[in-house]
C-alpha cells in the first residue's frame, strides 16, 4: 500500500507531474555562467601566462622569436650563474630581513594603538599612511634620507661630526637600506591585521581574567598571543609571499648594486628577459621563483597547521 | 525640435570637419630621453635661447612644430636610456615612429629587422651620408645602410675646476691646467692636489654606477692598442692592459683621491660646488658648466672652468671611447604622408644640429664642425680633437649596454676591494662571453 501512495510521485512522470528536485546542490552546466566571467581572466592573465612561462623557460628565446627547444639548458645556465645564485641568497636574506621584523613591529604596534583613544586613532592613520605610497614615492624619500652628503642622514651625523653610514653604496648595509625603507612602507598591513584580530578578542575573557587577577603580562600572554596565532601566521606568509618579490626599491634605490648585493631574483629575471633580451633564462629564472614561493608558502602552512593538530 | 535639428546639424558638421583629411595635420610619435624640462622651455621655439640637452632639444622640436603646421610631433620622454620600455613597444607591435638610439645601441634593433633603412628618405630630402663627420657616418652605419640619422658625437671628458688647480700649482704658464701623461703622474698629481687642498682630485659618480666605469676602461684599453672585441662574439679583458687600468683606478679610490658614495646627481651637485679638482662627465654638460663658471659667486666662477678630452696616459694609440646619439625611425607600414612628415623631421634636426652642438656634443656634420659659430663656442677649442680621438666599439658588437652593466659591476668590485682584480677580471670576461654566446 506504502508503495502504491509513493508510485505517482517516483515513477510516473507520464502523467505530467513534475519530479522535485531531488538536490539543489547538484552540479548544473548553466551555474557555470555564474562563475565564467572570472575564469576567463583568471585563465587568460594568469593560467596561461603561467604555462607559457614554463613552455619559455625550455626554449631559447629572445623577445622578438620564441626559438629552438633546448630542455633543461636555461636551468643548467643559471645554476651555473654566480649573479642568479647571489640573487636567490639576496632575496632569502632581504625576507629574512624583513618579515620577522615587520611581523613584530606589526604586532608591538597593534598592541599598543588597540585602544579606544583619539591618539591611537591618529597614530594608526600615521601608522598606515606610507603603506598607501607608491614604491617610487617610498624610495625617492628614503634616498633623500640616505643620500651621501646632503641627505638627512648625513645632516644628522654632520651636526655630531661623524660621517653617516653609506647606506645606498656600502656593500655590507645596501640590504639593511632597502629593508629599512621597506618596513617602514609595508608596515601598515600587519599593524592593521593584528588590529583587527585583536578586536575580535570577546571582552568577556578580559573581565574573567580581570576577576582572576590576571596583570597585563598573563593576560597578553594567555589570552592575546593565543587569540591572534592564525592571523600571525597569516601576516607572516603574506609578508614572505610580498617580501620574495622584491623588485622596485632595489631598482630605484641602488639598481642591484653594489656588485649585485642587493639584486633580488625579480631584478634578475628583469634584467635578463628584458634588458639582455634573453627570454628563455628569464622564464627559467621566474619558474625557480615560483617554486621558491610554493615551498615557503606551504612549509610554513603545513608546519603551522601540524602544530595546530596537535593542541 | 527645431533646436534639435540644428544641434545635429552642428555637431555632423563638427564631425565632418575634423573627420576630413585637408584639416589633418600629419602625427608623428616621436620618444626621446634628454630630460623633461617643459617648466623652463615648454613654450620656447627659439633653440638659441635654451641652454643644456632638454632645454635645446624641447625648444628644437617646439620650432618644428611651429614651423610645420602640416605635421605634429607628439613627444614621450622617457627616462634614460630607455630601452627596457622601447624593447617592450616593439615587442607588443606598438613602437613610436622616430626614436632617441645611441649608436652603440643601433645594432640590437637593426639586427632583429625593427629599424627602417634611412637611405632612399635621407636622399629624397637632400641629406646625404658624405655630410656627415667619419665618428657619425661609421656610427650610424650598420651592414652598409644608415640606420639613424647622427645627430652628434659624444665623449667623457675631464671638467676641470681651475681654482683648485690653481691652488694647487697644476697651472702652465699660458693659464691652461697641468694634466698628467702617465698613470705614475696622474697618482703624483691626485696626490699632490689632496696634500694641498685636502679634497679629492676625482669627482666621481662611483654609488651603484656602471657607464663610467667601462668608458674609462674602454679609453685605456684603446690608448694601449688593445684590440680586445677582435672578435665581435668573444671578448678578450682578462688581459694585463686591464689589469693595469683596474689597479690605476684601485690605486685612485684606496688612496682617497676620489669622491666614493656619491650617484650622478650628488656628482655633479659636489663638482659645482667645488669639493673636487676634476670632474669625469661627458659632453652633455659642458652647455650647463660654462653657464654656471659665468654665473658669479659660484665655484666655478672662481677660478674659471676648463675641460679637456681625457689625458693619453699610455703609450699606445691617442684614442677615447666614443658614441654617438641618433634619431632612429621604426620598422612600419606609413602613407606617404607620414614617410614626408618623417623625412621633414629629420632634414630640421640635420639642418638645426649646430644648435645641437651647444650643448658640448659634438656636431654629426663635417660643415657645423668646421663652421666658425661652432669654433666660436666655449670650450670647443680644446674638446673638438674628440672628432679625431673618438673610437666606438665594433658596431658589429650585440648587446653594448648590457656589457657596459657586466663590466662596471666588475671593474666596481673590484676598485672597492669586494673582489681581487684577476677573479674580476675573468668573471668580467667569462660573463660578457656567457651573454654573447647566447644571442
Amino acid at each position: 500500500m506504502a508503495d502504491q501512495l509513493t508510485m505517482p510521485q517516483t515513477a510516473m512522470p507520464a502523467a505530467g507531474v513534475k519530479i522535485p528536485s531531488a538536490d539543489i546542490y547538484a552540479p548544473q552546466w548553466r551555474n557555470f555562467m555564474f562563475v565564467a566571467p572570472f575564469l576567463f581572466f583568471f585563465t587568460t592573465l594568469l593560467v596561461f601566462p603561467l604555462l607559457w612561462g614554463m613552455w619559455l623557460s625550455f626554449h631559447k628565446a629572445d623577445t622578438f622569436s620564441s626559438g629552438k627547444f633546448i630542455g633543461l639548458g636555461n636551468y643548467v645556465r643559471l645554476f651555473h650563474d654566480k649573479v642568479f645564485l647571489q640573487s636567490v641568497w639576496n632575496t632569502f636574506y632581504f625576507v629574512l630581513l624583513t618579515v620577522p621584523t615587520l611581523a613584530l613591529i606589526g604586532l608591538f604596534l597593534a598592541l599598543c594603538l588597540n585602544r579606544r583613544t583619539r591618539t591611537a586613532a591618529v597614530l594608526r592613520t600615521l601608522f598606515f599612511s606610507s603603506s598607501v605610497l607608491s614604491v617610487t614615492i617610498v624610495t625617492l624619500i628614503w634616498r633623500i634620507v640616505f643620500i651621501p652628503n646632503v641627505g638627512l642622514l648625513s645632516t644628522i651625523y654632520g651636526w655630531f661630526g661623524a660621517t653617516a653610514p653609506a647606506f645606498i653604496s656600502d656593500p655590507s648595509l645596501a640590504m639593511i637600506g632597502i629593508a629599512i625603507a621597506t618596513i617602514w612602507w609595508c608596515i601598515g598591513l600587519p599593524m592593521m591585521l593584528f588590529l583587527s584580530a585583536l578586536q575580535q578578542i570577546p571582552q568577556d575573557i578580559y573581565e574573567a581574567a580581570a576577576l582572576d587577577n590576571a596583570n597585563r603580562w598573563q593576560t597578553l600572554r594567555s589570552i592575546k598571543l593565543p587569540s591572534i596565532k592564525r592571523t600571525f601566521i597569516l601576516v607572516v606568509i603574506i609578508q614572505i609571499v610580498l617580501q620574495f618579490q622584491l623588485f622596485g626599491q632595489a631598482w630605484l634605490m641602488t639598481r642591484g648594486g653594489p656588485n649585485n648585493l642587493t639584486k633580488p631574483i625579480v631584478l634578475y629575471i628583469y634584467d635578463t628577459a628584458f634588458r639582455r633580451w634573453d627570454l628563455g633564462l628569464g622564464a627559467a629564472a621566474s619558474e625557480i621563483l615560483f617554486i621558491l614561493i610554493l615551498i615557503a608558502a606551504m612549509a610554513q602552512y603545513l608546519v603551522t597547521r601540524s602544530r595546530g593538530d596537535q593542541t | 525640435m527645431k533646436l534639435k535639428k540644428i544641434l545635429f546639424a552642428a555637431v555632423s558638421a563638427g564631425a565632418t570637419a575634423l573627420a576630413s583629411p585637408s584639416f589633418a595635420a600629419t602625427e608623428l610619435n616621436v620618444q626621446r630621453f634628454f630630460g623633461a624640462c617643459d617648466a623652463d622651455f615648454g613654450t620656447n621655439t627659439d633653440p638659441a635661447k635654451a641652454v643644456g640637452e632638454c632645454g635645446i632639444i624641447t625648444s628644437l622640436i617646439n620650432k618644428f612644430n611651429a614651423d610645420n603646421p602640416d605635421v605634429h610631433v607628439n613627444v614621450t620622454t622617457v627616462e634614460w636610456p630607455g630601452y627596457d620600455q622601447l624593447t617592450a613597444q616593439f615587442a607588443s607591435g606598438d613602437a613610436p615612429d622616430i626614436i632617441t638610439i645611441h649608436e652603440s645601441v643601433l645594432s640590437d634593433y637593426q639586427s632583429k629587422g625593427l629599424l627602417m633603412p634611412l637611405d632612399d628618405l635621407l636622399k629624397s630630402v637632400g641629406v646625404t651620408p658624405d655630410a656627415f663627420t667619419d665618428a657619425a657616418s661609421n656610427g650610424a652605419t650598420k651592414d652598409g645602410k644608415i640606420y639613424g640619422l647622427p645627430i652628434d658625437s659624444w665623449t667623457m671628458l675631464y671638467h676641470v675646476n681651475m681654482d683648485l688647480f690653481k691652488q694647487v700649482g697644476l697651472v702652465n704658464a699660458d693659464g691652461t691646467p697641468i694634466l698628467p701623461k702617465s698613470p705614475e703622474e696622474l697618482l703624483a698629481q691626485a696626490e699632490q692636489f689632496k696634500q694641498k687642498t685636502g679634497k679629492p682630485y676625482f669627482v666621481q659618480n662611483l654609488a651603484n654606477e656602471t657607464a663610467l666605469y667601462t668608458r674609462n676602461l674602454y679609453t685605456y684599453l684603446f690608448q694601449q692598442d688593445s684590440d680586445f672585441f677582435a672578435d665581435p662574439k668573444h671578448v678578450k679583458l682578462n688581459t694585463p692592459e686591464s689589469k693595469k687600468v683596474i689597479e690605476m683606478y684601485k690605486a685612485i679610490f684606496d688612496k682617497g683621491y676620489t669622491t666614493k658614495d656619491l650617484d650622478y646627481g650628488g656628482s655633479i651637485n659636489a663638482f659645482l660646488a667645488g669639493e673636487g679638482g676634476v670632474h669625469l662627465n661627458g659632453t652633455w654638460v659642458v652647455g650647463d658648466y660654462n653657464a654656471q663658471s659665468e654665473t658669479k659667486g659660484t665655484a666655478l666662477n672662481k677660478g674659471g672652468y676648463a675641460v679637456y678630452p681625457y689625458p693619453q696616459l699610455f703609450g699606445g694609440a691617442h684614442a677615447q671611447y666614443a658614441d654617438g646619439h641618433t634619431w632612429a625611425v621604426s620598422q612600419k607600414d606609413r602613407t606617404p604622408e607620414q614617410m614626408a612628415a618623417i623625412g621633414k623631421f629629420l632634414k630640421f634636426f640635420a639642418d638645426n644640429d649646430f644648435e645641437w652642438s651647444r650643448t658640448g656634443h659634438l656636431p654629426a656634420y663635417k660643415a657645423d664642425i668646421a663652421s666658425d659659430a661652432f669654433k666660436a663656442l666655449p670650450h670647443r677649442s680644446t674638446i673638438a680633437a674628440v672628432a679625431d680621438l673618438g673610437k666606438p666599439l665594433p658596431s658589429a658588437v650585440q648587446r653594448q649596454f648590457a656589457i657596459q652593466d657586466i663590466i662596471g659591476e666588475e671593474m666596481s668590485a673590484a676598485i672597492s676591494g669586494q673582489k681581487d682584480v684577476d677573479a674580476a677580471l675573468a668573471d668580467m670576461e667569462s660573463r660578457i662571453n656567457e651573454l654573447l654566446a647566447n644571442i
